[in-house]
C-alpha cells in the first residue's frame, strides 16, 4: 500500500511541478501571449489534470486496499503505448510536413510534438479505460 | 463470452469490492467483468469460480 501511495505522491509531485514551470513561463514571459502560447498552456493543464486524475485513482485504490495493478490496467496500459505510439508516429510525421510551411522555431515545434504524444496517449488511455477491452 | 457473475455475487451476499479483493483484483476490473466488457484471463476465470465453488462453464458462457 505504501509503495501504490509514494507513486501517487510522485505523480502531484511532477504535476506540481509542471504548473510551476507553467508559472515560471508566463511571469517572466512579457505577458503578450499568442493564441499558440494560450492553446500550449490548455493543453498542459490538461495533460497535468490527466496525471492527477491517475493520481487520485491510485490514492483511493490504496486506500480501499486493492493491487496497484492488475490484469486489465495492465493490458489497458499494454493497448494504450502501443495506439498512442502507432499514432504518434503520424502526428511526427504532420508536424514535419507542416514544419517547412510555418514559421516556428525548432524549440516550439519539438514541444509542441511532445504535447502532442502526451495528449494522444491520455486519450488513448481514457477510450480503453472507459470502453473496455473485449475478445482477447 | 456472457457471464453470471452477478448472479453468482448475489447468490453469494457479496458486493464488488469483496469479490475484488477476494481475487486480488481492482473493483474495475469487476464491473467491467459484469458489463461483459472484458474477457478475463484463465486464472482469473479459475479464481472468481472457486470463490463461488462452481465450475468456470457454470459462470463463463461460451457462445
Amino acid at each position: 500500500m505504501i509503495k501504490n501511495m509514494k507513486k501517487a505522491v510522485i505523480v502531484f509531485i511532477v504535476a506540481v511541478l509542471v504548473l510551476a514551470t507553467v508559472g515560471v513561463w508566463i511571469f517572466s514571459s512579457s505577458g503578450n501571449f499568442k493564441p499558440t502560447d494560450i492553446l500550449s498552456f490548455g493543453v498542459i493543464i490538461l495533460v497535468v489534470a490527466f496525471a492527477v486524475f491517475i493520481g487520485i485513482r491510485r490514492l483511493t485504490s490504496a486506500k480501499r486496499g486493492e493491487p496497484p495493478e492488475d490484469e486489465l490496467s495492465k493490458k489497458v496500459m499494454r493497448k494504450t503505448s502501443s495506439l498512442s505510439y502507432y499514432i504518434s508516429l503520424y502526428l511526427w510525421l504532420v508536424i514535419m510536413y507542416f514544419s517547412d510551411r510555418l514559421d516556428y522555431e525548432t524549440h516550439a515545434i519539438i514541444g509542441a510534438g511532445i504535447l502532442g504524444m502526451a495528449v494522444v496517449f491520455a486519450v488513448c488511455w481514457l477510450v480503453f479505460n472507459f470502453t473496455g477491452i473485449r475478445h482477447e | 463470452m456472457n457471464n453470471r457473475i452477478k448472479e453468482f455475487r448475489a447468490r453469494n451476499n457479496l458486493t464488488q469490492e469483496d469479490l475484488a479483493k477476494k481475487v486480488k483484483v481492482r473493483r474495475e476490473t469487476i464491473v467491467f467483468l459484469e458489463k461483459n466488457k472484458y474477457n478475463p484471463s484463465l486464472k482469473l476465470a479459475y479464481d472468481i469460480a472457486r470463490v463461488f465453488d462452481a465450475k468456470i462453464e457454470e459462470i463463463f458462457l461460451f457462445e
